[in-house]
């Protein structure tokens, strides 16, 4: 058998309405900014449940002008999670900030206990990232953001739909970034992201940063960038949005087949499922003895495992011009012992099921 | 008359042209399931660098990305000054702004091209480069602006976005300089079906750099060498890029037939229609005019149905967001003047005979009566 890790020959196997829809679409011209984008940022902003939603190109570039419309310049500080995907702190970086990062727990998300002591008086802004599906500890991290009155912008990419105590990622802080990449929960066929918020004045803020900082096709209110969600991939956007909760639902299901299945292996241990929080589980992670030796060998059966990833942020090259010589030791821990399984949606439970005993088998073997 | 519609542009007839040929190439994309990144990519930039016969060509999300990308890898940073004129559009600037640097502004010539005799007096001890725009096609003198550069040893950034195509001395816009920017938004010569842009480069180095740098300065999945960006071209507007790609000589071509017309039917006495330099070949993204009472004519135009645009009316110096770099009215007398009498009429590759014949009719009859 083997298990794969992108599904999206499968999810978009029949889409021929969806094409019709694309059809017709092309047929107007409306490329850019057009109708069915503005369709499409009212139905996302009443997925998450906030006011507006303004569609980019990236969920770096979502971070990067939330950033921006939180005030962020260079030489700024902003906090985030040291075992974040690069986009996270290259947004920071793009705009001359500086990253200041806080380790993380085994919920792979930022650990609030140690945010206070992180904060100095050249900290702008906050950014915990909600990474893998999982949700940072809003109900501990607000009350210190607000504390110290930091603006707080939720690095949602992988959590669409994640929720604490019933409040979803993204509605939080100040403002959420989301992605729409082909890997993600709710996913188009190109690069895409967007920012959701409730203030008025940031919404309007961020629909000038988007383009070129025209208030209309000739006057430009503030120097901005070129960062539009295509209309066509919004096309493609509202036809997929009426199925992320089914989505979520379904990754859920799947994720609590493999806790149940790996869970009984000795050699794999679960992260913690907190009370309150629904995990949507963009990705599937454990932790694992022998990690190296494990991917290879469900690799050479056929199951399309990952690493996500292998070396943390924090200790990349290009992280060296801060010239920091923290370390973290539970980001550190979890870049050699975390592995990735598909989860997803199309997912049939004879593959998980598969999964589990190819993970049996090769603990068996090493006993 | 009432019935009458000239569109500026008409993105549904191309669309009508070609859809036998793009639909099946866009579903292939999306069949593939690989829509950042990949062949696709990779075999537009090799068409578009053969067309440009350019050595290297990196794909990435818009021009302005481009822009900042590029002079990012010529090094352009915070204190550094880059040469560029005021009657762009607004992207221009703001890639220099956006990296730090400073906007040297430098006023046009009457056919609204950069005029090399003010870079020169504008290059100081901080100049890092020259950003020579070749607005809606038409190309600067790049004989004078390479040599100004060479003299002083600074480099060339071209905004090519509105000229792909555009010769000078048999040679493609945009590979004169070390840094060639292009777009293809829908609205462009060559244009995608969303945001997209490219730019070539002379030196495989800068090439690398930017290759990194548009898709988060990774150079393997798990291993970040510098901070990036996300602006990658998606593979659906690769696709629809090299297919119209091989359209592109026919759809300028056109156009310049469009503009010879126009030239022979429009009234030299009320419509001031700039030559074409000799060494140039135009490939009239857009079709400038410079005109008397430019806002009646327009008002006139647009009840008779027939769409213009006027590129651009707000000079950069003089919008809101400009106003940190202290300039005021006065300060570029040649794009504020232009900026009141630049009118752009209809060129696009649909338009029939008749129907130039009809605006050209329109616009002299407007003057003459």
């Amino acid at each position: 058998m083997k298990v794969r890790y992108s599904y999206l020959s499968q999810q978009f196997a029949e889409c021929d309405d969806l094409w019709l829809q694309l059809k017709e679409f092309v047929k107007t011209g409306d490329f850019t900014l057009g109708a069915p984008l503005v369709e499409f940022e009212t139905k996302f902003a009443d997925l998450i449940g906030t006011k507006y939603a303004i569609g980019v190109n990236s969920g770096t570039d979502a971070i990067k002008l939330a950033l921006v419309a939180a005030g962020i310049k260079a030489g700024d500080e902003v906090i985030t999670a040291a075992n974040t995907f690069v986009a996270t702190v290259g947004a920071i970086a793009e705009l001359g900030a500086i990253p200041k990062f806080i380790d993380c727990n085994d919920t792979f998300c930022m650990d609030i206990d140690l945010l206070e002591r992180a904060i100095t008086d050249r900290t702008r802004a906050i950014v915990p990232v909600h990474f893998t599906g999982y949700m940072t500890d809003m109900r501990k991290l607000m009350p210190i953001a607000e504390r110290h009155s930091l603006p707080v912008v939720e690095d949602a990419c992988q959590s669409i739909l994640g929720e604490i105590d019933g409040r979803k990622a993204g509605t939080w802080g100040v403002s959420g970034a989301f992605s729409l990449h082909p890997l993600k929960n709710l996913n188009v066929w190109s690069d895409g992201g967007l920012i959701v918020t409730n203030d008025h004045k940031i919404a309007e803020e961020l629909r000038l940063l988007r383009n070129h900082g025209l208030v209309n096709r000739d006057e430009v209110k503030i120097l901005g960038y070129n960062s539009r969600l295509d209309t066509f991939q919004a096309v493609v956007g509202n036809w997929l949005i009426p199925q992320t909760l089914d989505i979520a639902s379904k990754r859920i299901v799947n994720a609590a087949r493999y806790d149940t299945g790996l869970g009984a292996i000795s050699g794999v241990k679960i992260p913690p499922r907190p009370d309150g929080f629904k995990i949507v589980y963009h990705l599937y992670m454990v932790f694992a003895k022998e990690r190296d030796a494990l991917l290879s060998f469900c690799q050479s059966r056929g199951i399309e495992a990952k690493v996500h990833y292998p070396v943390p942020i924090y200790r990349q090259e290009a992280l060296k011009k801060f010239g920091s010589h923290e370390r973290f030791p539970v980001t550190d821990r979890h870049a050699e012992s975390v592995i990735s399984f598909p989860c997803d949606q199309h997912l049939s439970n004879d593959e998980i099921d598969f999964v589990i005993s190819t993970v049996a088998e090769f603990y068996s073997g090493i006993q | 008359m009432t019935d009458l519609k000239i569109p500026y542009v008409n993105l549904s007839a191309q669309w009508q042209s070609e859809k036998k040929e793009l639909l099946p190439i866009i579903e292939s994309v999306i069949a593939s399931g690989t829509y950042v990144g990949g062949e696709v990519v990779d075999e537009f930039e090799t068409a578009v660098a053969a067309y440009l016969q350019s050595p290297f060509c990196v794909a990435v999300n818009s021009c302005t990305d481009a822009l900042v990308l590029g002079l990012a890898a010529l090094g352009v940073r915070r204190g550094d000054e880059v040469i560029t004129p005021p009657n762009s559009f607004i992207a221009s600037t703001a890639a220099i702004v956006h990296l730090g640097a400073t906007p040297v502004f430098v006023d046009v010539l009457p056919s609204q091209s950069l005029d090399p005799a003010l870079v020169e007096r504008a290059i100081t001890g901080k100049t890092k480069a020259i950003m020579p725009v070749h607005l809606g096609g038409r190309m600067v003198d790049m004989d004078q602006i390479c040599e100004i550069a060479k003299a002083n040893n600074i480099a060339v950034i071209e905004d090519a976005a509105q000229s792909i195509g555009s010769t000078f001395n048999g040679i493609k816009s945009g590979t004169f300089g070390e840094v060639g920017c292009f777009s293809a938004h829908p609205l462009k010569n060559l244009n995608a079906i969303g945001d997209g842009g490219f730019v070539c480069f002379k030196s495989q180095e800068l090439a690398e750099v930017v290759r990194k740098r548009r898709s988060h300065g990774l150079i393997d999945r798990n291993t970040v060498e510098m901070f990036g960006y996300v602006s990658r071209l998606d593979a659906i507007q690769a696709a629809v890029l090299t297919f119209r790609l091989t359209r592109l000589e026919a759809t300028i071509k056109s156009r310049r037939t469009n503009a010879d017309l126009y030239r022979s039917l429009l009234n030299p006495d009320f419509v001031f229609i700039p030559d074409d330099d000799p060494r140039e070949q135009n490939s009239y993204h857009t079709f400038v005019v410079q005109v008397d009472r430019r806002d009646e004519l327009i008002a006139h135009l647009t009840s008779c149905g027939i769409g213009t645009a006027i590129h651009y009316p707000i000079p950069i110096h003089l919008q809101p967001a400009s106003k940190f770099l202290g300039f005021g009215e006065g300060s570029f007398p040649v794009t504020e003047n232009q900026s009141k009498r630049i009118l752009t009429l209809p060129i696009n590759q649909h338009l029939t005979e008749h129907e130039i014949q009809i605006v050209s009719q329109t616009v002299n009859s407007f003057y003459e009566r």
